[in-house]
């Protein structure tokens, strides 16, 4: 807010991910590539479709997102804007693949509908927010709170990466859908890293911050207006077997080796995860 | 006409540049004042991202077609800025993603309630908002085409002037989005019509002012609108403007020359 805060957030222009080459190869259509034929001929479960049908869901709530992070000082990083104006366009293309692979799938007519009362969690109040009451409670924040941004997108992408990685051995069908897609995310997950990486390292704030906002979110992001009974799925699908559990843990590692977060924090995050 | 979203999307692509000699901006250098303007241009090309937040404060984006026209939408006009960026640097001038940024920061105070306010009238119209923020973008994709084609009516250049019309092309696609909702929605609500007559007549200004300083707007204004040629084009935009349900009789873009004092 002062102009002593404003200093510290850019990062050196000596920063290894490119965002113009980001945006130049951008993804966009999946459509011609994907192996729908097969889908009909061996048919995913209903879990797994289910699955396709949260993660869709997900990537398709990205311009709410968007929407969150605009509304504070986040919108004046013109080198994050950037890369959001990209990462909107992939994700949307991804939620395109999805829909086709539901549309491919007869099963996906009989899933439980996604719809349903919300899980009311005290600790995740924050994220009930509307755009008024973030934007003056973010505009009081500063231009730090783009560290809490990138750091909450790297997480909920590690977090939607452990739920896509479910899906490639259900068929090699699904294989050659998802590989990509998660090669699409890793690009992501890069500039989130190294954006959170820089932004927690240089200021005491941003942490501050960020843990507060670790601490207090409903993952994936965007589930506290999701049904309680579609986290629940999510949660007993992806992190509920021994090798999910894994996964949490993993995440819980780089969680608590992000700059200033530790390890109460990122125990809280993992918590979280599982059903 | 309907505007056929799926289609859109599918066709969306950032604009081409790598067939066009920028060589040859060595050979044959722009003017100081087309280069003024293109970076105005350049600017406002990139702060679409800001304006795009002001309408997904509205209850628009929630409407599959809305979100997905904005997603495009915002990366075509990321790829104008890029474009013009290049043919920039051709001439020594290097717009970075810091710059960029400071000019953002200088907003301040103005720009950090604007959020609040937005949202606030929003929900007080509730969805007859969305219809303020359509003809609104109306308005301004018309400015937008009109700019572009303007200049590469002025200009002679070899490479400038196709590079211009492609971008004037991908605008006039937003031009159909944003006037065919605003179209729709207008007819559809009275409130709607009181409220947009009103925004535009109050509140309109040139795209990019309030973001850009006015000595900017007004060199922009004059570069491309000043004489009768340019206030034909002018009168055109408001004609289309008026056209709109409820809009009959404005002419905001011509106040707005009138203001600044552009010669017609």
């Amino acid at each position: 807010m002062n102009s002593n805060d404003e200093a510290p957030t850019t990062p050196p222009g000596t920063a290894g991910f490119n965002v113009r080459e980001f945006a130049r190869t951008a993804h966009g259509s999946h459509r011609g590539r994907l192996d729908l034929a097969s889908l009909a001929e061996e048919p995913l479960d209903t879990d797994s479709l289910r699955l396709v049908r949260a993660l869709r869901d997900m990537e398709r709530t990205t311009l709410h997102r968007v929407r969150d992070l605009l509304v504070t000082a986040t919108h004046k990083d013109a080198r994050v804007t950037a890369f959001l104006t990209t990462w909107m366009f992939e994700r949307y293309w991804i939620a395109d693949a999805l829909d086709a692979v539901l549309d491919a799938s007869p099963a996906a007519h009989g899933l439980p509908s996604s719809a349903g009362p919300a899980r009311r969690v005290l600790a995740e109040r924050r994220e009930r927010r509307g755009p008024i009451r973030r934007s003056l409670i973010a505009n009081i924040t500063g231009t730090q709170i783009v560290a809490e941004h990138v750091t909450t997108s790297l997480v909920d992408e590690w977090i939607t990466q452990a739920a896509y990685r479910r899906l490639p051995g259900v068929s090699p069908a699904m294989a050659s859908i998802i590989g990509p897609v998660v090669e699409i995310k890793q690009r992501h997950i890069h500039f989130l890293a190294e954006e959170a990486e820089l932004r927690l390292g240089r200021s005491a704030r941003a942490r501050r911050i960020t843990r507060r906002a670790l601490r207090r979110s409903a993952w994936p992001l965007g589930s506290v207006d999701r049904s309680r009974h579609e986290r629940t799925f999510f949660e007993r699908q992806v992190f509920g077997d021994q090798s999910g559990r894994a996964e949490a843990a993993r995440i819980r590692a780089m969680v608590a080796a992000l700059p200033g977060i530790g390890p109460g924090v990122a125990s809280t995050v993992e918590s979280r995860l599982l059903p | 006409m309907a505007f056929d979203i799926d289609k859109y999307a599918k066709n969306s692509t950032a604009v081409q540049w790598a067939d066009l000699d920028f060589d040859e901006f060595e050979r044959d250098p722009l003017s100081e004042g087309t280069l003024r303007t293109l970076r105005y241009m350049c600017d406002i090309e990139y702060h679409t991202v800001c304006y795009m937040r002001d309408l997904l404060t509205t209850p628009s984006h929630n409407e599959p077609a809305v979100g997905t026209f904005m997603t495009m939408w915002n990366r075509e006009e990321f790829w104008h800025g890029e474009a013009l960026a290049a043919v920039l640097k051709r001439h020594g001038v290097r717009i970075d993603f810091d710059e960029l940024k400071a000019t953002r920061l200088k907003l301040g105070w103005q720009d950090r309630l604007g959020t609040v306010k937005q949202t606030a009238m929003s929900r007080l119209v509730g969805h007859d908002f969305v219809a303020v923020h359509m003809a609104w973008g109306a308005a301004n994709e018309w400015s937008a085409t009109a700019a572009y084609q303007r200049l590469a009516a002025l200009e002679s250049h070899p490479v400038l002037v196709p590079l211009l019309k492609r971008i004037a092309q991908q605008e006039t696609k937003h031009v159909a989005f944003y006037a065919s909702q605003a179209r729709d929605r207008l007819a559809a609500s009275k409130k709607a019509r009181k409220v947009a007559r009103f925004a535009l007549e109050k509140a309109w200004g040139p795209v990019g002012s309030g973001v850009m300083s006015e000595s900017e707007v007004t060199h922009v204004m004059t570069h491309l609108f000043a004489g009768p040629e340019g206030r034909k084009l002018i009168r055109d935009i408001d004609a289309h403007i008026a056209k709109l349900p409820g809009m009959d009789g404005l002419r905001i873009v011509e106040d707005s020359m009138d203001k600044r004092g552009i010669a017609a």
